[in-house]
């Protein structure tokens, strides 16, 4: 198709060309062209078959408020290409077709068994016998959809997101908009300006009507564009769609990016002091038999077709239209080559009077209080029938064209989501706000305006409300403007007419969801009295156009139909994301952030195998023996080193920091000695042991220690809140990640430390559960823990994590004489099972208490110090049937090792297996269980169930433990 | 055994610095390669900080005054004396940065904890910082009723920081961030993943305090 002579308002730039392919074809364009657009200046009238009928359907709204542009593009399915730019290459395929285009499609023939398929049919039909449900569902499901996903398909390009914060977020880009940003921005506010299409000025950017004088609007739309992209405290975000508006002025909204654009699609989460709303109306479709035939759009899509894109939309026009919008564009397009055959105004009266003459001057037939009744044509439009409103006369009009609209109607999803009641005002037509909450002003033609005058003094007064809501006195100002808007007309006397008196069995209030006028009519016979429900049974506005094109007109039908007196109509709820949006875009940049210790890189060079436990990264293992084995051996033979960085570390300081001690710690802490560290264990208020830890005092109310790894996050917020009433004076530092642990175990450990330090480290000197601070390599002062958690001759050094790379290779090589190795936590957690050491999280659960697993011994029963779980713990000291920790062997020690996991079982499960491994060093499984209290006596033996033991159960028995070194004369070495 | 003892910062550029110093320990980074003209990433780990905590840090007539500094009053706060600063986090406690990078014997009263390895410390600096910040944060770092340089603490790319905003004019804005050690290396990939289309580029401490001297 050739484009009309280049107009001003042209968004194209014909002289830069892009091609893409549909279907085995390829199609040549413009810059600046749509995908929808360049395929229609190609011929393409037929972009997608529906849902249901696979009925053709072809441009409607241009603005993505429906399915009937859904296309694939570049093996993405669902792509809106009506504002979808244009690129070369791009490859566009045709979706819930057979073929590669719409054209043709062998599903067409469920369009004549619509009969068949009344509203609801599958709930009420396909449940008999119940059987065949998954059966019917299974093909509906693959009968109907819109597009198919290659599981195999990576989303290409890059997603990003920003979270701006601002005083005054304005979402719509048109006039009232752009005049509300300004108005805010003249008082030095930071304002967000918000606009869904590619560039700013709404219903002004491509009309030539006059604003003042001889100023065209779209003129006026540049200058208020210019103004606001040029005050610098405005940012402006076009081909941004607003998805969510929610409380305390949280918006969210989603960018497209431009070939200069670092992004492809970036989501966008705004918090702001004030929300102007200036989203301004679509058209209300018009209902009437047919009207979704290829050939049949709305006013803005037709008259912007030839005003941006340069596209007369047919050749033989006729108008059906409810609005002066409407008739301005039928003029419009007579004057840029349109033939119009006539023009049907359903108002009986109220038309701008200069527009009516225009159309008179240009011998276009004009009827009042008519409108369309029926579309003829298939593929493609043939033939409309005309008549009047009251239905009584019928006239056919051939035409290639429809231009059909019952009218306006207002964008106020952003209201509803804010529960903002809206009434329907039987004036303008429209569902207008009550009492808009605090700080959110609605301005422009939602309001129902028509004056582009005075759609700008709205977008002022609203502007300034916004930034008296940011603080500023504004009540002059304010004042003065209320009184200029009085001048003006106010909102305009709106169309009515919802649908043409038609039976309704192809009139479709829902393309998206090939919901017919029929299909309400018949789900209000079944009782269906209010929209809510009829939107459910007839899916009506749930497809993927969130109910743009059924929007108001399903209310409106219903409250027109029904034989309820309350005839009041309501709209439908409308939920996030106002337009749908692609997940990628809600991933944004996966900033997935995780915890590395000093000596992460070391340990992955030299083969550690990396896995993410909680928020950090820790080594497994270091070879590919998932057992570990050989670090196991070497610990027990010689020596091996193990980062344990992720051990929380606290310094608890000042006058009170032992009662907080107390209070915590299960144990009696007032009995710490100098040079000694204290393990104990703290619980929740139920007695459950959360966590086990050593403390050590350094000072005069001054203490260090330790807690597991899972809790170190949370250890400083739980001591806070278990002191909160006692006014304690006390002072917490987290110093997790301040100080790295190295753990030397292992029987040559102290002949290692002997040659990097001068500090006496003999056992006298440094005994079992000694605590030393002293230099090592006469530069890195490290505090020295003699424990014995593997059951070996062991030392924990905490430094400074900026030391511990240095310490790292000071012991390796120190250690190189004495088999020194590195070891992971596989080795660990065999080691510390084989000495019958238990891990809070592994050998614990949410309701296992300090008594289960054999830690009673460290209570304090001492009453003055209030312990966190002290009730529950007296109470469950000897209660009978709870889960009791217990060591197990085999019945046999030729049997398997039973998995982590493992249930124990009889004639009904008994506990389970905490941590089972094989053990080198005893030749034959260990493990720890929970299990019941009369199961845990020693040599008890029971059954242990594993997922695929086919029947096979594995016969364990209770053991002693510690398993290795009962004595512990190894720790003591 | 006579082994080198390096102090060894938890951030790594993936680039080596073409002018670098010792200090103490430390190996501190001057100067990369085309560090162009901003903005800057900076590494400030090194830099000394330390933790003051006490029930009421402006009691007893301004009792705590570390380094002859007093601490402000109200939390968010922050002071710069002599190369350093003293952010107020809430109403028993302190952070005191040394931002001269030199090194600094803490006061020896209990109330002082040395917490020099327990953050990473960054400084983001240059023109684009806070389109490169509200990349990776919901905080209102160029909140404009705020004079720099003050204190806000919350997640930066949902990780729990401190955040001084130094100056949030138009020119050379710039903050500086703390957070857990442990999340360097993903915080400053984040961070220059985030800057990349701004140009950003990992700078020396020099570059930093370039920018800082200008702040004056």
């Amino acid at each position: 198709m050739n484009r009309i002579n280049p107009l001003e308002t042209f968004r194209i730039r014909p002289s830069q060309k892009v091609s893409i392919r549909y279907g085995r074809k390829s199609y040549q364009g413009v810059a600046g062209d749509t995908i929808a657009t360049l395929l229609y200046a190609n011929g393409v009238r037929i972009f997608s078959r529906s849902l249901k009928y696979h009925r053709p359907r072809g441009l409607y709204s241009l603005d993505g408020e429906c399915s009937n542009t859904m296309m694939q593009v570049n093996d993405m399915p669902n792509v809106r290409v009506e504002n979808t730019p244009a690129r070369d290459g791009m490859e566009v395929v045709a979706q819930n077709v057979a073929g590669k285009t719409a054209d043709i499609d062998p599903m067409a023939f469920m369009d004549n068994l619509s009969f068949a398929m009344p509203a609801g049919f599958y709930y009420r039909t396909l449940h008999k016998p119940a059987k065949i449900w998954p059966l019917a569902i299974k093909n509906i499901r693959k009968a109907a959809g819109l597009g198919v996903m290659n599981p195999d398909f990576r989303m290409p390009g890059h997603f990003d997101e920003i979270y701006p914060t601002t005083d005054v977020c304005v979402i719509g880009g048109g006039p009232a908009g752009m005049t509300a940003a300004l108005s805010a921005a003249e008082h030095g506010l930071r304002v967000i300006l918000l606009e869904n299409r590619p560039w700013l000025g709404g219903v002004f950017d491509y009309r030539p009507t006059a604003y003042e004088g001889d100023i065209p609007l779209y003129r006026r739309a540049w200058e208020l564009a210019e103004k606001v992209e040029t005050t610098p405290n405005i940012r402006s975000f076009t081909h941004t769609a607003v998805v969510g508006n929610y409380n305390d002025h949280l918006v969210t909204a989603f960018q497209r990016g431009d070939k200069t654009d670092p992004f492809d699609e970036r989501y966008i989460e705004i918090r702001a002091r004030s929300l102007v709303i200036a989203t301004g109306c679509i058209e209300r479709p018009l209902l009437f038999e047919n009207n979704d035939r290829p050939g049949i759009m709305q006013v803005g899509c037709a008259h912007r077709l030839a005003r941006t894109w340069g596209l007369l939309p047919g050749k033989r026009a006729v108008f059906s239209i409810g609005d002066d919008l409407g008739l301005e564009a039928a003029v419009d397009l007579a004057d840029l080559g349109l033939e119009i055959a006539c023009v049907a105004d359903t108002r009986q009266d109220g038309q701008d009077e200069s527009l009516t003459d225009a159309l008179a001057q240009r011998d276009i037939p004009f009827y009042r209080g008519w409108m369309a009744t029926e579309a003829h044509g298939g593929k493609r439009l043939k033939g409309v029938i005309l008549g009047p409103v009251t239905g009584i006369r019928r006239q056919t009009f051939d035409c290639n064209l429809l231009v059909a609209s019952a009218g306006q109607t207002p964008l106020t999803s952003l209201l509803s989501m804010r529960q903002v009641k809206l009434r329907y005002d039987h004036h303008t037509g429209f569902f207008l706000p009550d009492n808009p909450p605090d700080g959110i002003h609605p301005a422009g033609r939602m309001l129902g305006l028509q004056d582009s005058v005075e759609i700008e003094i709205s977008g002022r007064l609203a502007g300034m409300a916004a930034a008296a809501d940011c603080g500023i006195n504004m009540d002059k100002e304010i004042e003065t403007i209320k009184t200029r808007m009085d001048a003006f007309p106010g909102p305009v006397r709106g169309a009515k007419v919802v649908s043409a008196a038609v039976k309704g069995k192809k009139t479709f209030i829902c393309f998206d969801e090939d919901t017919t006028l029929k299909n309400v009519d018949q789900a209000m016979a079944y009782g269906f009295d209010v929209p809510e429900l009829i939107k459910r049974f007839t899916s009506a506005g749930t497809g993927p156009g969130q109910g743009g094109i059924p929007g108001h007109n399903l209310p409106l039908y219903v409250a027109q139909t029904q034989q309820s007196p309350d005839t009041e109509p309501r709209p439908t709820t409308v939920r996030a994301p106002l337009v749908p949006t692609l997940l990628a875009t809600y991933a944004g940049s996966q900033h997935d952030m995780s915890k590395r210790t000093a000596l992460h890189d070391s340990q992955e060079a030299t083969g550690g195998k990396m896995e993410r436990i909680g928020v950090w990264n820790r080594i497994r293992r270091f070879s590919e023996d998932v057992n570990a084995r050989a670090e196991i051996n070497n610990v027990r033979s010689n020596v091996g080193m193990l980062d344990a960085s992720t051990l929380g570390k606290f310094r608890i300081h000042g006058p009170d920091a032992l009662k907080a001690l107390q209070r915590v710690y299960v144990s009696n802490m007032e009995k710490m000695i100098d040079g000694k560290i204290k393990y104990s264990a703290m619980c929740n208020e139920d007695g459950c042991i959360i966590d086990d830890g050593v403390v050590v005092k350094r000072g005069d109310n001054d203490y260090y220690f330790t807690t597991s790894t899972g809790r170190a996050g949370q250890t400083v917020e739980w001591i806070r809140f278990h002191t909160r009433y006692d006014g304690w004076n006390f002072n917490l530092v987290n110093l997790t990640d301040a100080y790295g642990v190295i753990n030397l175990a292992g029987p040559n450990a102290r002949k290692v430390l002997e040659k990097i330090t001068a500090a006496d480290v003999s056992n006298g000197a440094f005994p079992y559960i000694g605590y030393r601070e002293f230099m090592i390599a006469d530069s890195i002062p490290a505090r020295a823990m003699r424990l014995g958690f593997v059951g070996e001759l062991s030392y924990e050094f905490h430094v400074p994590a900026s030391y511990m790379q240095a310490l790292w290779d000071i012991l390796e090589e120190a250690g190189q004489e004495f088999g020194v190795q590195n070891f992971g936590l596989e080795a660990q957690s065999t080691l510390r099972l084989e000495k019958g050491h238990l891990i809070i999280g592994s050998e614990s659960e949410q309701r296992t208490t300090l008594h289960d697993v054999g830690l009673g011994f460290l209570w304090n029963r001492k009453p003055s110090a209030k312990t966190v779980g002290a009730v529950a713990l007296e109470d469950t000291e000897k209660q009978k049937g709870r889960l009791k920790l217990v060591g197990i062997k085999m019945a046999d020690a030729a049997l398997p090792t039973p998995r982590d996991g493992s249930i124990i079982v009889d004639t009904k499960i008994r506990g389970y297996v905490c941590t089972a491994r094989f053990s080198d060093t005893l030749n034959e499984p260990v493990g720890m269980v929970l299990v019941e209290d009369e199961l845990s006596k020693i040599d008890t033996q029971f059954n242990i169930y594993e997922d695929d033991c086919n029947g096979r159960l594995i016969t364990a028995k209770v053991a002693d433990m510690p398993f290795y070194d009962p004595d512990g004369k190894r720790m003591k070495m | 055994m006579k082994k080198e003892i390096i102090r060894r910062s938890p951030v790594a550029f993936n680039m080596r610095p073409v002018k670098e110093e010792r200090r103490g320990h430390w190996v501190v980074a001057l100067e990369y390669e085309n560090e162009g003209d901003g903005p800057h990433l900076v590494d400030l780990s090194h830099c000394i900080r330390w933790d003051l905590q006490d029930s009421d840090p402006n009691g007893d007539r301004g009792k705590w005054k570390p380094l002859g500094i007093p601490v402000p009053e109200q939390p968010g706060g922050c002071i710069i004396k002599n190369g350093v600063m003293i952010n107020r986090m809430n109403n028993t406690q302190a952070a005191i940065w040394h931002l001269s990078g030199e090194e600094a014997e803490m006061p020896p009263e209990t109330a002082y904890t040395d917490v020099t390895d327990a953050t990473a410390f960054l400084a983001l600096t240059g023109e684009k910082t806070f389109a490169i910040a509200e990349k990776l944060t919901a905080l209102d770092l160029s909140d404009l009723d705020g004079t720099p340089p003050f204190l806000i603490q919350g997640p930066f790319v949902h990780v729990p920081c401190q955040i001084v905003v130094m100056a949030n004019g138009a020119e050379q804005p710039g903050i500086l961030l703390t957070c857990s050690r442990g999340y360097a290396h993903d915080m400053v990939a984040a961070i220059l993943e985030a800057g990349k289309a701004f140009n950003l580029r990992p700078a020396g401490e020099a570059a930093f305090k370039r920018w800082l001297e200008q702040l004056k």
